[in-house]
């Protein structure tokens, strides 16, 4: 049986004494590609935060898989970042590789080449000596992306990646994720607030609906947010997916 | 052109005024970089005029009679300590302001600078013997530094420089993705409050020596006129230091060529710098 990678337990959420979302319970298998869906300020993106470690828990656990902690390739939204910053995008990607080098000293050779093959593997490597900030949206997520594999990591978190690009870069963006997602065996957790952007391959949703958390296959979730109709209950799980 | 050599003699009268022109011209911008692209220049601007009020604060009790440092008999590590004390009050106070998010920024950036402007004045006022040095503090005096402060100045500053270049990945990270540097185990809380000490002592102890006046040009006018025809972080930072020592060596000779104040004589040629590069790069475009 395959080992559970991120495992969350009656956690609560949110900021200071401000609760957010609370009674979360779900997990994510190592290997697994699950999305985190719900509605604009329902909390999606404080449930990342969490779970990286950025925002403390206000209650609950999170076991990160059997002994060690993962390490994380956030992909934040690319609107948060400020854009008066004159990064190349082998910049951007460069800054994946910062938890590994050392103060006063040069970029090494290798993290160079990791860097190139990371450009490479989303597609953007003629585009490395361009401003981040003169790239179409679709490319500036393709950059995020490359900086997150930069990192090398075993969890892939990627914050609306599609949101507020065009059709196509949608497209290629969900190509590239599931790209990533066979060939490199990477655990990818993904948030979205369209139902639309969910790929049909994904192999659990976690729903965020009316301040409650609920797990189930794509069917079950477009069907719940049609008819609007959540339990009380503060977590449940539908299907057999889980 | 005999000036020129005069300047450069290691026998020439000025020549601490013109180093520690140089430094400022060097490291000044390295920190500016940051006011900059953290969209604080507001800060830039205030800081220097509440560093002056410390300065005049401590002056006035000095003449007071009252001594931070009961057995030292300077003048001037009292106004340091003036200096410093102000400025990372007010800085640390900002940047908590900031983090709990209450009010706008620029209104307490505005607040603090009105603040401290008035007092500067009235802290003077109440100081006779005060003013000449204060007011030649406020005009940007730097031709008269001794051996002990261009030495003071060379070990604080290039111990700044060094230690921004050496951790250069970490401030620019927390200041760029505060969530990634977290992500990548990066201390943020810690690397902000370095990066606070730095533009406090760079301020504090630049006002101090060169004017306040000086210091705000060279924390902004580089960076701001580097970023506009640099491609990368690097580049940025490099050609912000390279503006700096070519504008404060070009000032320095303008000065004592055309006998004019070194202090505003270095912020209107760094104008006139941006001002150039802006012409140049809307040209520049127009061609292309």
């Amino acid at each position: 049986m395959t080992e559970n990678c991120i495992t969350v337990k009656d956690l609560t959420i949110g900021y200071k004494r401000h609760c957010v979302l609370s009674n979360i319970n779900f997990s994510i298998k190592r290997g697994e590609l699950a999305v985190i869906f719900g509605p604009n300020g329902s909390g999606k993106t404080t449930l990342f935060k969490t779970i990286l470690r950025i925002i403390p828990p206000l209650h609950g656990t999170i076991i990160y898989g059997n002994s060690h902690y993962p390490k994380f390739g956030y992909v934040p939204q690319r609107q948060h970042l400020d854009e008066i910053y004159p990064f190349t995008a082998e910049e951007v990607v460069l800054m994946g590789t910062f938890g590994t080098v050392k103060p006063f000293s040069p970029t090494p050779g290798k993290n160079r080449i990791l860097v190139e093959q990371c450009l490479r593997d989303v597609g953007m490597l003629e585009f490395k000596k361009q401003l981040f900030s003169e790239l179409s949206g679709g490319q500036k997520q393709r950059i995020l992306i490359a900086r997150a594999l930069a990192t090398q990591p075993d969890v892939l978190l990627l914050d609306e990646p599609i949101t507020g690009i065009d059709v196509h870069a949608q497209k290629k963006i969900i190509e590239l994720i599931s790209e990533l997602h066979s060939k490199r065996q990477l655990t990818i957790l993904m948030i979205t607030h369209e139902v639309h952007h969910i790929p049909k391959w994904v192999n659990k949703i976690i729903h965020i609906h009316h301040y409650k958390v609920v797990l189930g296959s794509l069917e079950e979730i477009v069907a719940l947010s049609r008819i609007d109709e959540i339990p009380n209950e503060g977590t449940d799980t539908y299907g057999t997916i889980i | 052109m005999e000036q020129l050599f005069e300047i450069l003699s290691p026998h020439f009268l000025l020549r601490n005024a013109l180093y520690a022109g140089l430094l400022v011209g060097l490291v000044c911008p390295q920190v500016g970089i940051f006011f900059v692209l953290r969209r604080m220049v507001l800060l830039g601007i205030a800081l220097p005029q509440v560093s002056n009020a410390g300065i005049a604060f401590a002056f006035l009790l000095h003449t007071l009679g009252w001594h931070f440092f009961a057995h030292m008999e300077s003048e001037k590590v009292m106004a340091l300590s003036g200096s410093i004390v102000f400025t990372l009050i007010a800085i640390f106070t900002l940047a908590i302001l900031e983090r709990v998010q209450k009010g706008f920024t620029e209104n307490r950036i505005g607040f603090t600078y009105a603040l401290a402007g008035a007092a500067s004045i009235l802290f003077v006022a109440w100081n006779p013997y005060g003013q000449t040095e204060v007011l030649s503090m406020l005009r940007g005096e730097i031709i008269s530094i001794p051996d002990l402060y261009l030495l003071s100045m060379l070990a604080i500053y290039g111990a700044i420089f060094i230690f921004l270049i050496g951790f250069h990945r970490n401030f620019i990270l927390v200041s760029y993705d505060i969530d990634m540097a977290i992500t990548l185990g990066k201390k943020a809380i810690l690397w902000d409050i370095l990066l606070y000490l730095i533009i406090g002592v760079v301020i504090s102890f630049g006002v101090m020596n060169v004017g306040p006046l000086v210091i705000f040009g060279f924390l902004l006018i580089p960076p701001m006129a580097a970023r506009m025809v640099t491609r990368g972080i690097s580049m940025f930072c490099i050609i912000s230091s390279v503006i700096g020592v070519a504008a404060s060596f070009i000032g320095f000779y303008l000065s004592y060529r055309f006998d004019l104040p070194t202090g505003p004589t270095d912020v209107a040629l760094l104008c006139i710098i941006f001002a150039l590069l802006f012409i140049g790069k809307i040209i520049f475009r127009l061609k292309r």
